[in-house]
C-alpha cells in the first residue's frame, strides 16, 4: 500500500501534521501533487471557518479511489456537515489535530452518514498505525480538549479584557492553583487563536448557545493577525518566532 | 506602584478550620509566632492535633527535624475571642463561608485591632467590597485566597476590594512571596481569577457527558492525554462534587446567570444522590475497597 498521504491545510499546524508523517515513515504531499501519485489517506486540518476547507476537498476527493479515507478535522464544523459536501461521505473521519506530535491519545468522531456503515472502523486503522490510541467520540465541533481548551482560553480572555489580572498572573495562577499544565493563554499562542475562535464559534452556530460566544479579544487579535507563536505575537510576544521566519 | 514595604510581625488567623490551620502552618512554619481564634479551647486542640500528625509525619519521613516540628507548634498561640488578640498587625479570617458571619469577624476586627492592621479574609467566593464595608477602613482590608492544601499550593490570589488600598495590594503580595507562596494580583469578582476561569473544566465536561459525546472515563483520558495531571470527573471526586458544585452555582449567581458559567443538572444530582467523591467512597468513580 502506498504511504503517500496528502495534506490539506496552512500554517503551522499543517507543518506539523507534515512532520508527524515524515517521522512516521509516510510522504506527505500537497493537494498539487496528488494528479501524480496514489495516496493511503487525505488528511485535512483546515479549521473550515472559510471556503478553503470545501474546496480543497472536494478537489482532492476528485483525485482519489472511492475507498480512501479522509481525515478532517473538526475543529470548527461537525464530520456530519464535512461529509455531506463529499461524494462517498462514508470515508469521512472527523479528527482533532492538535497535540497530533504529543498527546497519545487521537481523538476521532464518524460522521452520521456513516454510523451504520460496516467497516467504518477500518479507517481507524491509519490512525493506530501512528502508534495512537483512538477515542472514538460523539461528533461535535472540538470534540472533547479543544472543545474544554477553547472554553478555558475564552474565559482566560474574558478576564485578561475586563482586566482582572495581567496575562501573566492569569497563567501563574491556573497553573499553581489548579495544576493545569500551561496557562490558558500561552496555551492559546501555541496552539494559535483562530483554531480556539474557529471551535468557540463551531459550537456556538451548531448549539444556538450563548455559553460559546467568543471573547471580543480574541476576534480582535485574529483581525491584527495576533494568532500565536507562529505569527510571532498572540498574547505573548515571540520575538525569535518572529525573527527567525 | 510603590511599596510600603511591609513588615508583619504579629499576624492571627481567625478559624482553625482546614484553611485556617494551614495557613497557620505556614506563617509558623515561616517563623511566625500565630495567633489563632477558635470558638472553643476545645475546637482548637482538635485542629492543633490534626496537623500535628501531619508534622509527625513529616519527621517520620525525615523531611522535616523534630527539632523544628516542635518551634512551628511553640509558636501557636490559642486566643479565645476576637477582643483578646494582642497587638496584630495582620488578620487573616478563615471561619466558615457565610457572609453574615463573616461580617460580624470582621466588625468585631475592626473594633477590637489598631486602624493599621491588615486585616484579610480567605474567603472563596464571598465580595471581599462587602465583607470590608462592615469595618471603619475598607482601604485596610483585602482577600488572602489560600488553596487547600496550603502547605502544598503555592498560589495565592491577592484581592483588591473597591476600596482597597493600591499600595497595601502590592505590599502584601510582595510579603506573600516572602513566605514561599506565588501571589496574584486579582479584583473582586465573583471567582476571583482561579475559580471563575477553571469553571467550564467542569461544567463542560458535564455537557459533553450528558449529550453523549463521550463518557466520563473517556473525558478523563483524553484530559489527561491533553496535559492535565487529573481529568475534571477525578479531579472532582478529589475535590468533593458538594463543593465543586457550589462554586459553580455561586460563579453562576455571581455574574447574573451568564450562560458561559451554567451549572448543569448532573452535578446537582451528583450531590442529592450523596455520592460526593472519595470522602463519601463514591462519586464520578468508585472507591470502596
Ligand atoms: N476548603 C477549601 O478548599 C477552601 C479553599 C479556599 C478557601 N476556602 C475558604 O476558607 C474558609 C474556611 O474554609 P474551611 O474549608 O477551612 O472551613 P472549615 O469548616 O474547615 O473551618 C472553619 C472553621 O471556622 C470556625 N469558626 C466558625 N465561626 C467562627 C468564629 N465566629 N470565630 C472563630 N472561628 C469560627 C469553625 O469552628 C471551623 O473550625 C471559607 O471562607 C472557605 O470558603 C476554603
Amino acid at each position: 500500500m502506498s504511504r503517500n498521504i496528502a495534506v490539506l491545510g496552512k500554517g503551522s499546524l499543517f507543518t506539523a501534521v507534515c512532520r508527524f508523517l515524515r517521522e512516521r515513515g509516510f510522504a506527505p504531499l500537497t493537494l498539487e501533487q496528488l494528479a501524480d501519485h496514489d495516496v493511503c489517506a487525505v488528511v485535512d486540518v483546515n479549521p473550515g471557518v472559510d471556503g478553503q476547507k470545501r474546496q480543497q476537498l472536494q478537489l482532492a476527493e476528485a483525485r482519489i479511489s472511492p475507498q480512501t479515507p479522509i481525515y478532517t478535522s473538526t475543529l470548527h464544523r461537525t464530520a456530519t456537515e464535512i461529509a455531506s459536501w463529499l461524494s462517498v461521505p462514508e470515508r469521512v473521519v472527523g479528527f482533532s489535530p492538535l497535540g497530533l506530535e504529543q498527546f497519545p491519545v487521537l481523538e476521532v468522531a464518524c460522521p452520521l452518514q456513516a454510523e451504520e456503515v460496516k467497516g467504518w472502523d477500518q479507517h481507524l486503522r491509519l490512525a493506530e498505525s501512528w502508534g495512537k490510541q483512538v477515542e472514538r467520540v460523539g461528533d461535535q465541533p472540538g470534540l472533547v480538549f479543544p472543545r474544554i481548551l477553547s472554553l478555558l482560553v475564552n474565559e482566560a480572555a474574558f478576564a485578561l479584557s475586563e482586566g482582572i489580572s495581567s496575562k501573566e498572573e492569569i497563567d501563574t495562577a491556573m497553573k499553581k492553583g489548579t495544576n493545569f499544565p500551561f496557562g490558558p493563554l500561552e496555551w492559546a499562542d501555541r496552539v494559535g487563536i483562530e483554531q480556539i475562535a474557529a471551535v468557540l464559534e463551531g459550537m456556538q452556530r451548531e448549539w444556538g448557545d450563548d455559553r460559546y460566544r467568543p471573547a471580543p479579544l480574541l476576534k480582535k487579535m485574529i483581525y491584527a493577525g495576533y494568532v500565536g507563536i507562529a505569527a510571532g505575537r498572540g498574547f505573548y510576544h515571540y520575538q525569535d518566532a518572529k525573527l527567525g521566519g | 506602584m510603590k511599596s510600603e514595604g511591609l513588615r508583619i510581625q504579629r499576624p492571627a488567623v481567625i478559624g482553625a478550620g482546614t484553611m485556617g490551620m494551614g495557613i497557620v502552618e505556614v506563617l509558623a512554619g515561616n517563623g511566625f509566632s500565630v495567633q489563632v481564634v477558635e470558638l472553643s479551647q476545645d475546637l482548637f486542640n482538635d485542629a492543633l492535633q490534626k496537623m500535628d500528625k501531619r508534622l509527625l509525619r513529616r519527621v517520620e519521613k525525615g523531611k522535616m527535624a523534630a527539632r523544628e516540628r516542635e518551634e512551628i507548634l511553640g509558636r501557636i498561640r490559642y486566643v479565645p475571642a476576637i477582643n483578646n488578640l494582642d497587638q496584630v498587625d495582620l488578620v487573616i479570617e478563615a471561619v466558615v463561608e457565610n457572609l453574615a458571619v463573616k461580617q460580624e469577624v470582621f466588625k468585631d476586627l475592626g473594633a477590637c485591632t489598631s486602624p493599621d492592621t491588615i486585616l484579610a479574609s480567605n474567603t472563596s467566593s464571598l465580595s471581599i467590597t462587602g465583607i470590608a464595608a462592615k469595618t471603619t477602613r475598607p482601604e485596610r482590608v483585602l482577600g488572602l485566597h489560600f488553596f487547600n492544601p496550603v502547605p502544598r499550593m503555592a498560589l495565592v490570589e491577592v484581592v483588591a476590594g473597591m476600596a482597597t488600598s493600591p499600595a497595601l495590594v502590592e505590599a502584601v503580595s510582595e510579603w506573600i512571596r516572602t513566605l514561599g507562596k506565588e501571589p496574584v494580583k486579582v479584583k473582586d469578582v465573583p471567582g476571583f481569577l482561579v475559580n471563575r476561569v477553571a469553571r467550564p473544566f467542569h461544567t463542560e465536561a458535564y455537557r459533553i457527558v450528558q449529550e453523549g459525546t463521550a463518557g466520563k472515563a473517556q473525558v478523563d483520558r483524553i484530559i489527561r492525554s491533553a496535559g492535565f495531571k487529573m481529568g475534571p470527573f477525578e479531579l472532582q471526586d478529589l475535590i468533593g462534587i458538594d463543593i465543586n458544585y457550589a462554586a459553580s452555582v455561586s460563579v453562576y449567581e455571581g455574574y447574573f446567570h451568564d450562560p458561559r458559567f451554567r451549572p448543569h443538572f448532573v452535578q446537582q444530582r451528583m450531590v442529592e444522590s450523596g455520592a460526593l467523591g472519595r470522602k463519601t467512597g463514591k462519586g464520578h468513580y468508585s472507591y470502596e475497597s
